[in-house]
This record gives structure tokens, C-alpha cells and sequence, in this order.
């Protein structure tokens, strides 16, 4: 897909969440599962760009979202650092752990990548509740439940101010959408997808598999860990219970609804699978069956996802005319 | 875009936002309890006390005329946005009269619930929740538990430990216990409470939900023969599989599960196999032989109802729905939140017990009225042997020594 048309469908979606306060705007339910689609879409593209484009079975993005959030919260309740400064070294932190993930995938083929990275995830919850956690200031097993929000120049963003905290979550969903945007139609981007391809040839053409696996993990950490680190001042409070599977779940599930490797299939997955969601909800206990039931049957029907099923679409629209 | 997309997408919004405005002639009660992931069971035995009072209420004619009407929603395992959601979603959405969960957050939910003036009951049983509490009481004015916290709990569980009728063959204890801020206090209180005592505590062992492969710490066990066990896993699975694997060599230990005993799976699955065990159910009503008349009745229809005897939290929810509705009787407005939390702050309600009151934190505070229910699985059920406080044997039970270890 032409660079031009993902920039068209993510300015079309964005556009449209952007004018939702008008209708939505005092309904804070609805403004608040809004705000944490632009959230979640923002680490599902990552998740997106790491295993669609790199194809590296990676499972470690909720835990680099859960690092991201808790390392910022740390920052600031513990070291009393502003929460956009806190953010920004909780990104850095976090594209730090990714590159320390990442070295030892280096080595490692797709399954095992997913073994490793899932590793990850199912380390850091003892280790956030455990000795090393509390002594560290992630209040262990109770979390932490003093978050500041975000000020800027006075005004702080949080849920209490709804609708600037929203537009503001929009700019930095923007924002990283657009990195990811300019990335992967970049020679980087072209890199990933060469790796993904034929790793062998790829590095026969002198592209260093080393050197952008490293690059994936690096950028894929560092903007989830920012967007954990706002969710954190956004909530204004953290638990480990956000590394039980059920956000890995519906993260997973945003990637396949959306398209994998069919960026920005993973932002309509994110917005798609959350409604899908809140629709079912009356459903009660009903609901996952249904929503995996569901799942099964667009994977079965639509195995390229949404974005797959458009793009397919269009091309056959093109040719028929 | 063709016509029949248009219509597809008209008929989402419609139904995405469409109850939003829908005008009730009822009163709309939430219910924020998991309703899926880990913690389903516990949610659903708090759903039971729930109905059971609105159905009650409703036959009776409603509050205040007009009939209550459920409005749940799904906590999963309360990851912070949604409990937060869960809230923006009861209180902000559904402009419901008051909330009433089990689980709820350990003090996520007091921030979430907290800016809201709707009276809101929990039973996080968890000293993190008092602690946000404390931090702005005027704020969280709205915010009731239903369970004493889990530090006043493991200072019962072990009176009754010490109180029982039987005399230990060695000061050697065991505790195990979860990583989560539930099972740290109990085992952190317990641990001291032995070793004031003059206890040794042999082992310490705090796990994850989930652990269901019990040799290497079993092995660790049979090797200290300690005289007392306790675990404090609140969920079923974990402790069916711990007492059958223990059971295949038992030492001579009183194995005590503290709120873990409460699960109807933890009885059903393991039937008379259990019986001896010993463990406690905070704000409970004994049974099954019910201290009066009052309390009978409820069992009763409770049994009646639900074809079991009563899980924790059945009980407590189901008196906090009562005391709410008391509340909104005496203020004649479901709608004056401040009136009616202050009715309930100062007045209390008066339960099949007795008079129960919440204390300066907005706890409901282990009492006579509410006691924490220490029991023993005998013939294959749950069977009150202690009530606490003060701490007395209840009524006419026996407490039965252990056959593995006789």
C-alpha cells in the first residue's frame, strides 16, 4: 500500500474520532473508552510494525507498555519528576529494555522470539509485586495509586477535564501514527520488510539484520513505553492486573481484526474491536464466548483482516474498471 | 459508500450510544462485578445476596414506589481503565442510585468510585483501599466497605487458631499465601501474630494464582511436619489442589484456609474429604444453623434459592443493598446521595444480627453484628464453629480434630 493511502485512511479515521466530542462529547463513558482506543491503538500499530513488518514474533508489547507506565509513575510519585519529562525517560527506559530483549531474539527463530518476549511478560509481574518492585516504588502488590496527571503550562489533562485530555491522548495518537507512518515507508521500513522476507538475502544486499532488529525493538518500546507512560498519568493510578491476559488478549485480537502487517489496519482494528466489544457487553458473561466466536469466524472470512479485505476490494474495483 | 453500509453504520452508533438518553421510571442499582476471567465465581456469589434483596425489594412494591432495576457491568480482572470505566459507565452513563460490587479495585476503585457522590459498596477487605480513603475522607465520603481489611481478618483467623480446642504438638507454622495485596497482609499479619506467640514460622511461601503443582513446597512440609498450615488463596482451584496432593501423605497439621475455604467449589469438589479443614468468612451470617429466626429464614430461602449454602460475600452484599435501601427510605430521595451517605455513616443498619455501623473510615468493621465466621467442613459442609469478635465458639458446634491426624 502506497504511503498516500495510509496517510488518507488514518487522516479519515482520526478525523472522524476527532469530531465525536461534538455529538459524544458529555458522555464520559463514551469519551473514555475513546481515549483508551487512541491508547490501545497506538500499541497495537507498534505490536503491528515489530511482528507484521519485522516479522518478529514478539509477545513482550503489553509488558513494554506495563515498564513504560510504571516507570513514569515511579518517576513521578517517587522522584516527584514532572510528568512530561517522566514520560519521555520512561520512553527511553523502555526503548533501553526492548534493545536488552531484543539482543538475545538476535539469535533466535520466530517461536522462540515469541517464547523469550512472552517471558518477559510473565517475569515482570513477580518482579513488579515482589522485593525488587516495592524497594523500587512500584508499591508491589497494591500498585500505585497516586499518579499525578499531566500539566502543561498549568492545566492538568485528566480525567476529569475530558474533552482537552482527549484532544490531547488524539495529538500523541497522531503523533506516534505518523512516526510509524513515516517509518515504515522509509528505507527502514523497506529494511524490516526485506528481513521479514529473506533475511539471508536481505543481509546479502548489505542490510544488517543486526543492526535494524535492534532499530524495531528500540523504536517499537520506546513509543509504546510513552503511551504507557500517559495511560498511567491518564488514569492516574497502576496495577500489575493490566499484565493478566485479558489486555494481551484483546490486543492480539485488534492486530488480527485490523490486518497484520497491514498498518493502519492495527488503528480500525483497535477501534472496531473495542466497539465490537461494548456492543456485547448487555451479553454479560456471554460475551467473550461471542467475541471469540466472532473473532474465529472474520479470521475464517477475512484472513487478512479488515484493511486485507478492503485493500482486496479496491484492487479487484481497480482492475474491474 | 452503498446504502446498506450507510444503514450498518447508522445501526451501530444507534445502538452504541442510543440507551444513553433512555428515561427510566425505575431506579437503576449497578453492579460492577466480574463477570468473566479469574474472578467470575467470587463475582457471582456476590451477585446472588445482590438479587436476592432487589428481588426482594421489588416484591415488596419497590423504594419509594418505584422498582430497582440491575444495571451490571463487566469488571474482568480489574485492570485499572476498567474499573475506571466501570464507574464513568454506572455513575456518569447509567446515572444510577447506588453501586454495589464485591471485588472492586483494592483502592483503584476508590479513586474511580470517589468522584462520584453515588453511595458505593465493596468488599475489597484491603487496607490500600482505607489508606486512599483516609487520604480525602470528605471526598470519598460515598465509599462503604462491606469487609473488615485483610490485617483484621488474619488477626481473627489466627484467635481462632489459638482458641481452638486442641492442643498443637509443636509452635511450627506454614504459610503460604498469594502475591497479591490480599494474601501479602494476611500472611504478613499472620507471620507476625505466630512469632509473637512464639511460633516459628518454618515457611513462608507466597505464589501466584495458578499454582497448582504442590510438590516441591509439600516436599518442604512433610519434611517440617509443622503443626499448623495455613493457606490464603482466595480461589478455589488452588486449594482443591493443594489439600488432594496433601492429603496422599498428610503430616499431622491443622490445615487451615482462611477465606479460601468460602467457594462453594472448595466443599463441592472436595466433599467429605475436606472435612476438618478450618476457615473464615468475613461480614457472615453463621449457618447453617443461623444464630435466630431472622437469620434462619434468610438461609433458608438462600438454600432455597441457589440450592447451596451461603459462599462469602452472599450476605454482605445482599445486607448492603438492604442497608441502602433503609438509607433512601428514611432520606425519601435515592437521588440525595450526600443525604443518604450521611444516613448510613451515622445510622447504620439494623440486619439480621443486630445494629451494624461503619466506623470513621467507612468500614464495616468486624462485629457482633457482622462477624468474621470462623468454620470447618464437616459431613462434606461448611459448619460455623467461631464467631469473632468477640471471639467464642458458636452455639452448640464441635470442632473435630483432623482424621489425618488422629
Amino acid at each position: 500500500m502506497s504511503w498516500q493511502r495510509m496517510a488518507a485512511i488514518m487522516g479519515v479515521v482520526y478525523g472522524i474520532v476527532a469530531i465525536l466530542p461534538l455529538f459524544v462529547g458529555d458522555i464520559r463513558f463514551i469519551m473514555q473508552i475513546l481515549i483508551i482506543c487512541l491508547i490501545w491503538a497506538v500499541v497495537a500499530s507498534c505490536w503491528d510494525v515489530i511482528m507484521g513488518f519485522a516479522g518478529i514474533f514478539s509477545f513482550g508489547q503489553v509488558a513494554f507498555f506495563v515498564i513504560g507506565a510504571y516507570t513514569s509513575g515511579i518517576f513521578a510519585v517517587s522522584w516527584q519528576v514532572p510528568a512530561v519529562l517522566a514520560i519521555l525517560m520512561a520512553g527511553l527506559f523502555t526503548a533501553g529494555m526492548g534493545v536488552l530483549v531484543g539482543l538475545p531474539c538476535l539469535k533466535l527463530a520466530g517461536p522462540y522470539v515469541a517464547l523469550v518476549t512472552f517471558g518477559v511478560h510473565m517475569t515482570l509481574m513477580p518482579l513488579l509485586r515482589g522485593d525488587i518492585g516495592i524497594a523500587l516504588g512500584s508499591g508491589g502488590s497494591v500498585g500505585i495509586l497516586t499518579i499525578p496527571p499531566i500539566t502543561l503550562f498549568g492545566y492538568a489533562f485528566s480525567s476529569a477535564n475530558i474533552i482537552p485530555t482527549f484532544y490531547l491522548t488524539l495529538a500523541l495518537a497522531v503523533t506516534c501514527s505518523v512516526v510509524i507512518l513515516v517509518v515504515i515507508n522509509s528505507y527502514w521500513g523497506t529494511a524490516f520488510l526485506a528481513l521479514k522476507d529473506s533475511e539471508e538475502f536481505a543481509v546479502s544486499l548489505g542490510i544488517s539484520a543486526f543492526k535494524y532488529k535492534l532499530m524495531v525493538f528500540a523504536l517499537t518500546s520506546f513509543l509504546t513505553g510513552v503511551v504507557g507512560a500517559y495511560y498511567g498519568h491518564y488514569i492516574g493510578m497502576l496495577s500489575t492486573r493490566m499484565l493478566e491476559l485479558d489486555l494481551f488478549v484483546t490486543l492480539m485480537v485488534m492486530l488480527v481484526v485490523g490486518g497484520i502487517g497491514k498498518f493502519p489496519g492495527a488503528i480500525l482494528g483497535a477501534f472496531i474491536t473495542v466497539t465490537v466489544n461494548e456492543l456485547l457487553a448487555p451479553l454479560g458473561s456471554y460475551r467473550a464466548v461471542t467475541m471469540g466466536a466472532l473473532v474465529v469466524i472474520l479470521v475464517l472470512l477475512l484472513p487478512n483482516g479488515v484493511m486485507g479485505f478492503w485493500l482486496r476490494r479496491s484492487k479487484a474495483g481497480a482492475t474491474s474498471t | 459508500m452503498k446504502r446498506d453500509q450507510w444503514l450498518a453504520v447508522i445501526v451501530t452508533i444507534g445502538l452504541m450510544f442510543g440507551s444513553a438518553g433512555m428515561a427510566a421510571d425505575t431506579i437503576p442499582v449497578g453492579v460492577p462485578l466480574a463477570m468473566t476471567g479469574a474472578y467470575t465465581g467470587s463475582g457471582d456469589d456476590y451477585f446472588k445476596g445482590i438479587k436476592m434483596a432487589i428481588d426482594e425489594l421489588n416484591a415488596a412494591g419497590g423504594l419509594l414506589g418505584k422498582q430497582l432495576e440491575i444495571i451490571r457491568y463487566d469488571s474482568k480482572e480489574f485492570a485499572p481503565e476498567v474499573v475506571m470505566q466501570g464507574a464513568d459507565y454506572l455513575c456518569g452513563q447509567k446515572k444510577v442510585a447506588s453501586v454495589h460490587a464485591g471485588w472492586a479495585g483494592w483502592g483503584q476503585d476508590v479513586r474511580a468510585y470517589g468522584k462520584y457522590e453515588v453511595p458505593f459498596f465493596a468488599d475489597d477487605g484491603s487496607q490500600a483501599a482505607v489508606d486512599v480513603y483516609k487520604e480525602n475522607p470528605e471526598q470519598y465520603s460515598n465509599i462503604f466497605q462491606l469487609t473488615d481489611v485483610g490485617i483484621e481478618q488474619a488477626k481473627s483467623m489466627f484467635r481462632v487458631l489459638m482458641a481452638l480446642p486442641y492442643e498443637y504438638p509443636n509452635k511450627k507454622a506454614v504459610i503460604i499465601n498469594t502475591d497479591d495485596s490480599w494474601g501479602v497482609e494476611v500472611g504478613d499479619t499472620l507471620e507476625a501474630s505466630f512469632k509473637e506467640k512464639g511460633w516459628q514460622v518454618a515457611k513462608r511461601e507466597t505464589v501466584p494464582y495458578g499454582t497448582n503443582e504442590w510438590g516441591a513446597i509439600l516436599t518442604r512440609i512433610r519434611r517440617i511436619k509443622p503443626a499448623l498450615i495455613h493457606i490464603e488463596i482466595p480461589s478455589a482451584q488452588e486449594n482443591i489442589t493443594f489439600f488432594r496432593q496433601f492429603i496422599k501423605k498428610p503430616t499431622p497439621s491443622i490445615i487451615s484456609l482462611g477465606w479460601g475455604i468460602t467457594p462453594r467449589e472448595v466443599v463441592e469438589n472436595l466433599g467429605t474429604a475436606a472435612d476438618g479443614i478450618v476457615g473464615e468468612m468475613p461480614t457472615g451470617l453463621p449457618g447453617p444453623k443461623a444464630p435466630n429466626a431472622a437469620g434462619q429464614a434468610w438461609i433458608d430461602k438462600f438454600v432455597g434459592l441457589y440450592k447451596h449454602q451461603i459462599p462469602a460475600g452472599s450476605w454482605a452484599t445482599y445486607t448492603g443493598v438492604m442497608a441502602w435501601a433503609n438509607a433512601v427510605k428514611n432520606v425519601g430521595d435515592a437521588y440525595n446521595f450526600k443525604a443518604v451517605n450521611k444516613y448510613l455513616k451515622e445510622n447504620g443498619y439494623e440486619g439480621h444480627q443486630g445494629l451494624i455501623k461503619w466506623d470513621a473510615d467507612n468500614v464495616l468493621r468486624a462485629q457482633a453484628a457482622a462477624p468474621v465466621v470462623h468454620y470447618q467442613v464437616q459431613g462434606g459442609e461448611l459448619m460455623a464453629i467461631y464467631t469473632d469478635p468477640p471471639t467464642k465458639a458458636y452455639q452448640d458446634s464441635t470442632f473435630i480434630v483432623p482424621r489425618w491426624i488422629k
